[in-house]
């Protein structure tokens, strides 16, 4: 039981990668807060997931600085501290190639992937630093390290969160709290097959051909799984994590080129 | 129920420092595992001393030699049947010198050492595990894997090179079921520190040895030093059924130390 006692929130926990953690760090002891926008689904994700008073939905928004605060606040007000932020939510929508691209699909997505990690992090940050224990994972991708053509909204707010990890990590290095990134390589989750034919197409592909090409280009010739990232989020999470930080690790099957 | 319940590891070096502490994780996670070294009777005391029983063994050899990378190996094999996860963590300096004082013995030294013996090790080890479609290579890199510090040129040049040979193997074993991956720890107090850090801090241009350890330190966000457990915990990771979907990755354990 690596994370016994410890307390968490996981935003966008309902499904994909982010439920895998979730559940990964109730399984090795930890009381976990789960988000999403839906109550509906977050019902059916505390039903599926069955850990009685060891997890917790709250419903909101990441895109609103009040949204984001409610989460941490929440979190707090349900365990009593917030230990472990994983800062999951994200997506995009609106992909087109950057000369047709239009401001608000950027606007979006730099609300909902970079703002929102800033938003909880600072919340995070005011209830960890004071006890001088934290850990901050932030769901990067691929996309974090590389660019695709056609997407680079997602690009762009992936690489932007990579570079606030790596100053923040520098802020509070000695104060017993870290930050890193996970850069899963493509997973077929949920959000991906709600938002990935739109990509596909400013891509100039098929949604087949969108996870073709992340697996060919794979050393595994195949897409990574949640379970895959939540392992590593574990370990990041952990005691012996303590030594990790400004880094941002890959879970791609040996795709990004460092 | 521990996350290594049935697999057999062998870490070259392995009875004291990384190695060590890799062996005893392993251990606790319900792996056998062969540890190695060159003194015999430095061996048999870190086996009474990790207290793993019948599921640990000691292989004799100097991890320099084609021998002892090969036959820890063929002697993990031969004890207990398989060979999961290869740990070739063994390596080091003995006299480092600035590139215009380098002799060629240190610096054939070190690439034996630090690079020869992981080449020797990962092909005897994908031998045994392609056929078996599965296995893990997780190889000791360093943080001067990717950067350069003066007066260790044949240390930083081996560290970076055992990335390049780590990445090309991910590749060729990526469909197959092998992973393979380098851990980059920062620095660490472990006794070879201890014996060669006094030397080496010398040919690195810093005035004592409790120099070195700080200017490490500083370079990191947490400005300490990194520990033996914090690599271990990587390698438990890595070495994990759950880590398939991980290979060619340079695992920064360096508490924020590296750009990259």
């Amino acid at each position: 039981m690596e994370l016994q006692g410890k307390v968490a929130l996981v935003t966008g926990g309902t499904r994909g990668i982010g439920r895998a953690i979730a559940e990964a760090f109730v399984a090795e002891g930890a009381s976990v807060v789960v988000n999403g926008r839906s109550e509906a689904k977050g019902e059916q994700a505390l039903r599926e997931m069955n850990a009685g008073d060891r997890v917790h939905f709250l419903a909101g928004d990441v895109k609103s600085r009040e949204g984001c605060e409610a989460l941490v606040k929440g979190t707090v007000a349900r365990y009593g501290k917030i230990d472990i932020l994983v800062n999951n939510a994200g997506g995009a929508t609106g992909h087109a190639p950057v000369v047709d691209l239009e401001d608000w699909a950027l606007e979006d997505s730099l609300k909902w992937n970079l703002w929102s990690t800033f938003w909880c992090t600072q919340y995070a940050l005011r209830d960890m630093l004071p006890r001088q224990w934290g850990r901050i994972i932030n769901i990067s991708s691929v996309e974090g390290k590389h660019g695709k053509p056609g997407v680079s909204i997602y690009v762009m707010a992936k690489h932007a969160i990579n570079g606030f990890t790596k100053s923040c990590a520098q802020e509070i290095g000695t104060q017993g709290v870290t930050i890193n990134c996970i850069c899963p390589g493509a997973i077929e989750t949920d959000i991906m097959k709600d938002e990935g034919p739109a990509a596909a197409q400013a891509m100039g592909l098929t949604y087949q051909g969108l996870l073709d090409w992340f697996a060919s280009e794979a050393a595994i010739k195949r897409l990574n799984t949640v379970e895959e990232v939540a392992v590593v989020a574990t370990l990041l999470a952990s005691e012996a994590g303590g030594g990790m930080t400004g880094t941002m690790y890959s879970v791609d099957g040996g795709t990004a080129a460092y | 129920m521990g996350k290594l319940d049935g697999k057999v590891a062998a870490i070259t070096g392995g009875t004291r420092s990384i190695g060590r502490g890799m062996a005893e994780a392993f251990l606790r996670e319900g792996a056998k595992v062969v540890v190695n070294g060159r003194d015999a009777a430095k061996g048999e005391k870190a086996l009474k001393e990790m207290g793993g029983g019948p599921n640990i063994a000691y292989f004799a050899g100097d991890a320099r030699l084609q021998s002892t990378a090969d036959g820890i190996v063929d002697f993990t094999i031969e004890k207990y049947g398989k060979l999961d996860i290869m740990c070739l963590n063994s390596g080091g300096v003995q006299n480092t010198a600035p590139v215009h004082m380098m002799t060629n013995e240190e610096w054939t030294l070190e690439i034996d050492w630090n690079l020869n013996s992981v080449f020797w090790g990962m092909r005897r080890a994908l031998n045994h595990m392609i056929p078996r479609q599965t296995g893990r290579i997780i190889v000791t890199s360093s943080v001067e894997g990717k950067l350069g510090k003066p007066g260790i040129p044949g240390y930083a040049a081996t560290k970076h090179a055992v990335l390049g040979l780590m990445k090309a193997a991910a590749k060729e074993v990526g469909t197959l079921g092998i992973t393979v991956n380098a851990i980059l720890p920062g620095l660490i107090e472990t006794d070879i520190v201890r014996e060669t850090g006094p030397e080496s801090a010398k040919a690195m241009g810093v005035e004592t040895y409790e120099g070195l350890l700080e200017m490490f330190a500083q370079e990191a966000s947490i400005k300490r030093l990194n520990t033996v457990e914090e690599v271990a915990a990587a390698a438990v990771m890595l070495a994990s059924d759950a880590a398939s979907g991980i290979t060619g990755t340079s695992w920064a354990v360096d508490g924020g130390t590296l750009p990259y």
